[in-house]
């Protein structure tokens, strides 16, 4: 028994020392469907190159992020894969890394120092300000065919706190103010439903009761697109009189969409951001040179190219 | 003897000292707060909070601002009647957002349709053989995740001593990382037909208030609700007085886990989805209701009319700011001096019967 123990044991130290191949991931969130897919897209891309991935849950917090972060430069990774909580708080991860001479790759979020990195550092992601901006002017599309001239929409927006959320709002009237849109659209009201279907169910409900007339109804995500669907099919309203969009092409929006009631969602590609950060780390901690910046472009999913999507998130 | 006397050493009963109950304030607060907003909508906005002002509906109250008020807050109001029960007895339950997590990821896994759209379902946990399941092993499935939760916060609080601060805190934690674990925090999706009719339309709002109004019996006419009330007011004089307090505290906290799966079930069912982050906050949610209610957490004190009155006064706050087109901002803000506000009073109301 006492042998079994002390084998143990050494192998257990054996595996600390085995840690050198090892990559620190730190994710903003593991209950975030679309951080999940990407995160899942990371570990594929693991056990196929057979590296071990060591992936840990900041849980939207930064100041456990950035202690995550010094945890895995004490254990001594060969590099870390950093999704941000928040893209303002990147400066001190990149410090921490950089003094340590360890190995860093931004994922999904651009750091605020982006053009700032050391040369052992670089980032894999998304042009957010390209993000709804896309479905937008798909939006006014369909409301010009439909011969609109002036349309009123509800925005649901996502967490107030996070940059993507403010971006993608921001981003509907970046879209107004520059001409893009053929029709002139009027936000009766915008509120935040936090990301989540099931605010969002509720704050339709809210919103529809007040009983205003409405074209359409532009989300921050798909998951809210989806509860406001849910909240204005309980409410009788014929979907095809209403442009509703959202922004990931889950799964459940893509069936959303195959069942006629979403329209527009655009498609970030969440797993090939993570296999691309994956790739990134595994070169930088080979002391090979990579882009800096990488940008995988948003890409727009309406009925008419669902069939393209359906297997990627 | 002209003066009614109780009791020993000559107690008076003094008619003029006779308070209110707790519930009825509930109540006026609820009414200030209602009138408050029908006054702003109509001075600000030249429109109506609680009457209908739209010209296509023929109704004199605005029917669907009234039910999305009761709608919204009958999920964590499920919760909160368990909450209430605990907190009776002298306790807390912080795990019971948690659990609603981890019971919605289980019990979804459990009721999925194999087809979506003639499509294979893309989000399917168990093979063929575990999908399309009768309603009923979904449902029997998460009750007896909340059932194993809430014996296991109970047995640990009433068996080894831990406070129920720490007991389900530790619950909360482990419960959530759980609901994470489940399918490695994938969204569960794609309920068959049957699941996805438990949380819609009213359904909601009918399964909260058929619970409310059993809980309220329970506890007004049965033992177990004497003894709560008794194990929360004095625990050692229960305990003197032969009621066997642990075994008490077990079924307590089972109850409040059963009805945070219950919760869990509407939840999933109404969103027609499951996601590890779903319950977030919903124990405080259904804490501050309870407390808004006129429970008091130092036990003993409160109801679950009180409670119920609680919850409606969140969701017409909700509402009201929504109506008001004020951002979320303000409504926390609001939501959070409010609960302060209840404690406060009923502070002083317990400081003035200590005084006579």
């Amino acid at each position: 028994m006492k042998k079994t123990l002390i084998a143990a044991g050494f192998a257990c130290m054996m595996g600390t020392t085995a840690m050198a191949q090892d990559i620190g991931v730190s994710m903003a969130a593991f209950d975030d469907n679309f951080l999940t897919v990407l995160r899942n897209g990371m570990i594929a891309q693991g056990e196929s190159l057979g590296v071990n991935l060591q992936v840990e849950d900041a849980q939207n917090d930064v100041a456990k992020q950035l202690d995550q972060i010094n945890n895995f430069i004490a254990s001594g990774v060969a590099a870390i894969i950093v999704n941000p909580v928040d893209t303002n708080a990147t400066q001190a991860m990149s410090d921490a890394a950089a003094a340590a001479g360890v190995p860093l790759v931004y994922v999904n979020r651009q750091p605020i120092n982006v053009d700032s990195l050391p040369d052992n550092q670089a980032f894999v992601a998304s042009n957010e300000t390209d993000s709804s901006s896309k479905g937008v002017k798909e939006s006014c599309r369909l409301w010009a065919e439909a011969g609109e001239t002036a349309v009123d929409v509800y925005v649901l927006q996502g967490e107030l706190s996070n940059q993507a959320a403010v971006q993608r709002t921001q981003n509907i009237y970046d879209v107004i103010e520059a001409g893009e849109c053929p029709v002139t659209i009027n936000v009766i009201d915008q509120q935040t439903a936090n990301w989540s279907r099931d605010q969002a169910q509720s704050l339709m409900t809210n919103w529809l009761s007040a009983g205003a007339e409405f074209d359409g109804v532009i989300a921050n995500n798909d998951e809210m697109a989806i509860g406001s669907i849910q909240a204005m099919k309980a409410a009788g309203i014929d979907m095809a009189t209403v442009i509703v969009s959202g922004v990931d092409a889950t799964q459940d929006a893509l069936a959303a969409m195959q069942a006629g009631d979403l329209d527009i969602t655009v498609f970030q590609d969440a797993a090939g951001q993570g296999a691309g950060a994956l790739d990134a780390a595994i070169k930088l901690s080979k002391g090979e040179t990579v882009e800096q910046k990488v940008y995988i472009p948003f890409q727009l999913v309406t009925p008419a190219n669902i069939g393209d999507f359906l297997a990627k998130n | 003897m002209s003066e009614a006397s109780h009791g020993l050493g000559g107690l008076k009963y003094d008619p003029r000292k006779k308070e209110r109950p707790q519930e009825l304030n509930v109540f006026l607060a609820l009414v200030v707060i209602v009138v408050a907003f029908e006054l702003i909508g109509r001075l600000f906005l030249g429109d109506s909070f609680l009457f209908n002002t739209r010209e296509n509906v023929d109704t004199l109250f605005n029917n669907q601002r009234l039910s999305i008020i009761i709608l919204q807050v009958s999920i964590v109001g499920i919760i909160a009647l368990g909450v209430t029960q605990v907190i009776i007895t002298g306790g807390i339950d912080l795990s019971s957002g948690s659990i609603v997590g981890v019971t919605a990821m289980v019990t979804m896994s459990f009721a999925q349709t194999a087809m979506v759209n003639g499509n294979p379902n893309p989000k399917a946990i168990f093979g063929e053989g575990l999908m399309d399941l009768p309603i009923l092993v979904p449902v029997l499935v998460g009750l007896a995740c909340g059932l194993a939760a809430g014996f296991i916060n109970g047995a640990l609080i009433a068996y080894t001593r831990i406070p129920p601060f720490i007991a389900t805190l530790g619950m909360m934690v482990t419960a959530r990382g759980a609901a994470k674990w489940w399918s490695k925090g994938n969204p569960i999706s794609f309920p068959t037909e049957q699941y996805a009719a438990i949380g819609q339309g009213m359904n909601p709002v009918l399964i909260f208030m058929a619970l409310a109004i059993l809980f309220h019996c329970v506890m007004t006419y049965t033992r177990y609700g004497k003894h709560c009330y008794a194990i929360g007011s004095n625990e050692a004089a229960a305990r003197m007085s032969g009621i066997n307090v642990n075994a008490h505290k077990v079924l307590v906290y089972t109850i409040a886990g059963m009805l945070a799966a219950l919760a869990a079930v509407v939840l999933s069912s109404r969103n027609l989805t499951a996601q590890a982050g779903m319950g977030v906050m919903y124990e405080l949610d259904a804490i501050a209701m309870a407390v808004i209610g006129g429970v008091s957490l130092a036990g003993g004190r409160g109801s679950i009319l009180g409670t119920v009155l609680g919850a409606l006064i969140f969701g017409v706050i909700i509402s009201g700011f929504t109506f008001l087109k004020l951002d979320a901002y303000y409504q926390e803000m609001v939501k959070g001096v409010i609960i302060v506000a209840a404690v406060v009073l009923d502070q002083w109301r317990q400081r003035g019967r200590v005084r006579g």
